[in-house]
């Protein structure tokens, strides 16, 4: 017994070590700095929970973070409901299913800085010249006001992220036993209430699964804010992530801005966690 | 049967940790070179901010390396769109520092402090221009040589002018800037001109940095040092400001919070679609990507007017100084001091500087005749006729250019914000910040 315990943690050793010097370990230092005076340079000195306490007087932070939010209802929804449509699409009987679905995965290769670029490109290049040539001026000028760069990221991300979601749908989606389906169809059930009483419940888990990456990858964005807006106009479409980076960096002020990392963290854990249990629940078992 | 069974784990083990820690040390042994065990050779890590003249400095460097055997000179470079500071952290945090480094000012030099060599006793801070060494003086100790002097102002093309019958050099006061802008606008059309301006409010270090200087330095008596003590920023010249900035927000190419760069200088500048862009003269090789003709005999540079104090003026200053590293042994230290003194003081070059840097020097000694670039040029006139304003924003509170007093122009240039609130917010942003 004893010697199978020590085969068990050596076997575990290496991945252990690898996730203690990457994560637990940065984490940990991160907490720490959070209590000091760090500014990146100057060997720190503790100050305690000033910083946090710092962090309830800060705009610019609860405006990032409000963004933030914001944004991830919005994108989690569109990202979703493109990527399940995407997914009812190509597991429907077409010759073109697999083109499609390369098609639709493909912004997803596409590094975030790059796509942001393209698409900051598109906004204010292409809308604005469309805008000009059919005389719609709510086209032009994109990503100079606050309302249009927040649909600007929204549509930027759910173009990069539908695909992606979309194969884990499909694999949830092909994984439906025909035999329910012709059962039900039998029953008389019309194709709306097939998907709704019997696919849909059978797919939850791939909900639980796309629910947690849409978002914690949207509450943590961050190349294509910088790339896309870099914050502007007036740092209006600021998310958190970058407020967090320019505290760092800009201002110069390191320990606070682990103070805030440390409180996003908190947050998209809380969220992120909560997501999952409640899904879990709704799971069913086949 | 036991060792059998136990080697292959230990040996996946040791490769995965292996592994992992040669990714981390192998960059190490470059500059922990301590007891030199190849004799004196001595590695000069060079870490520095300038795009611009990458190419040139390395070739130089490489002639100094054949010159003097013995010294290797690794010169990395970080900046443009990039964040230098935010590097330069990463860097010492790293430990692998440079040997030489740029610091920027009077809150780097506060910052970096421990890490500073004493440079006074080079030739290049004895040659040092008077005034360029104001923000990197500490305790009468030299903590950084300036790279060159640099200026700005409202660079306009000769030829718009020309056609549309304006003489820059009456340009010497707001009241004229004004008139010239409304010409232009008048006559938009057959000059080819989308706008007068180019207002590049995205960038925050356009309009909150450069910009400000110009009408907030009367108020530090054009001192860095006084600007980087001040608890607090009155704004006096703040409605000279409002004109200078409405004058370009209302005659620019819009929506100008989301005018960039390389918008305001290539893509209308460049192509005579704008007639005017505040900028300085290191704006001269992405004039020439585009138009090189332009950029060697089309271009000229006005002064920005702060009415009611000195409206014929161009901001001339140092964008960044060489720092040495303190912490480095004493043989590498006097390598890179004397590979400075080299570079600024000495023949070759001072050639260098002037013909293949383009930099319009701020040591003494250099035949100014030979700086090529035409705004280097007129900014230097300028500067020998004393007629210059000081860049105090090296001296503002960390951020607050870029970040609180940018934020704001951004906020008053979309309707968001009025100047009085600008004002009100952006002070209240400077005194907290010195509490």
């Amino acid at each position: 017994m004893r010697n199978r315990n020590l085969w068990y943690w050596l076997f575990l050793a290496p991945a252990l070590t690898a996730l203690a010097m990457v994560v637990l370990l940065p984490l940990a230092y991160g907490v720490y700095y959070s209590f000091t005076d760090w500014n990146g340079i100057k060997t720190p000195s503790f100050v305690g929970l000033e910083h946090y306490k710092a962090l309830f007087y800060e705009e610019e932070f609860r405006n990032a973070l409000w963004f933030t939010t914001k944004f991830t209802i919005v994108s989690v929804f569109l990202i979703n409901f493109f990527g399940l449509s995407l997914a009812l699409l190509v597991t429907q009987k077409f010759r073109t299913n697999n083109i499609l679905r390369t098609i639709f995965f493909m912004p997803n290769l596409i590094g975030g800085l790059i796509l942001g670029f393209i698409w900051q490109f598109i906004f204010t290049k292409v809308f604005a010249s469309v805008g000009e040539l059919i005389g719609v001026e709510a086209l032009e000028g994109w990503l100079s006001t606050e309302t249009t760069g927040f649909w600007a990221m929204a549509i930027l991300m759910s173009w990069q992220m539908a695909g992606y979601i979309m194969v884990i749908y499909i694999s949830f989606l092909e994984g439906v036993p025909q035999e329910l389906l012709e059962a039900a169809e039998i029953d008389g059930a019309n194709s709306f209430q097939r998907f709704y009483h019997v696919t849909f419940p059978l797919v939850m888990p791939a909900f639980t699964v796309s629910l947690f990456l849409t978002l914690s990858n949207s509450f943590k964005l961050y190349d294509q804010n910088l790339s896309l807006t870099g914050g502007g106009p007036y740092n209006s479409t600021q998310m958190v992530a970058m407020e967090i980076f320019k505290t760092a960096f800009v201002e110069n002020a390191m320990a606070f801005a682990q103070a805030k990392a440390v409180i996003f963290f908190l947050i998209v854990a809380a969220i992120s966690l909560t997501q999952v249990y409640i899904n879990k629940k709704r799971e069913v078992e086949m | 049967m036991k060792a059998k069974k136990l080697f292959p784990a230990v040996l996946s083990l040791g490769l995965l940790i292996g592994g992992g820690l040669a990714g981390c040390s192998s960059s190490d042994d470059k500059t922990s070179g301590e007891g030199g065990k190849d004799g004196d050779k001595v590695t000069v890590d060079i870490f520095q901010f300038k795009v611009e003249f990458k190419d040139q400095f390395e070739d130089i460097a490489k002639a100094y390396e054949e010159a003097n055997e013995g010294v290797d000179i690794n010169i990395t470079t970080v900046g443009g769109g990039e964040d230098y500071g935010a590097a330069l952290k990463s860097k010492f945090a790293s430990g692998n520092e440079p040997t030489i480094y740029n610091v920027g000012g009077p809150q780097d030099v506060a910052d970096w402090e421990d890490k500073l060599a004493d440079l006074s006793d080079t030739d290049a801070a004895k040659a040092a221009l008077s005034g360029t060494l104001e923000g990197v003086t500490k305790d009468d100790k030299v903590l950084g040589l300036p790279y060159n002097q640099e200026g700005y102002g409202f660079i306009y093309n000769k030829a718009i002018f020309e056609k549309a019958g304006i003489d820059p050099k009456s340009i010497t006061s707001y009241s004229a800037l004004e008139e010239a802008v409304k010409t232009l606008d008048s006559k938009k059309k057959d000059l080819g001109l989308t706008s007068v301006f180019a207002l590049p409010a995205k960038e925050t270090w356009v309009t909150g940095l450069h910009l400000s200087n110009v009408f907030l330095a009367p108020e530090f008596d054009q001192n860095v040092i006084n600007a980087f003590e001040s608890k607090e920023v009155t704004f006096e010249h703040g409605d000279a400001f409002k004109k200078v900035l409405d004058l370009q927000n209302k005659y620019s190419d819009q929506p100008t919070v989301s005018l960039d760069y390389a918008k305001q200088v290539e893509e209308l500048f460049s192509t005579g679609k704008a007639a005017i862009i505040q900028q300085g003269n290191w704006v001269s090789g992405s004039i020439a990507g585009i138009d090189e003709e332009l950029a060697n005999s089309g271009v000229g540079i006005l002064p920005i007017p702060v009415e009611g104090y000195k409206e014929d003026s161009i901001p001339v200053g140092v964008p960044m100084y060489w720092a040495v590293n303190s912490n480095k042994d004493e043989k590498e230290v006097a390598a890179a001091k004397e590979f400075l003194d080299w570079l600024y003081t000495s023949e070759e070059g001072k050639t260098a500087v002037i013909e293949d840097f383009k930099f319009i020097p701020a040591y003494e000694g250099y035949d100014a005749s030979k700086i090529s670039d035409p705004l280097a040029k007129e900014i230097y006139e300028y500067s020998s006729a004393g007629k210059t304003l000081a860049w105090t924003f090296m001296g503002y509170p960390t951020g607050w250019g870029q970040e609180k007093l940018g934020i704001n122009i951004q906020k008053y240039v979309s309707g968001e914000m009025t100047w009085d609130e600008l004002v009100e917010e952006s002070t209240k942003a400077w005194a907290e910040a010195r509490k």
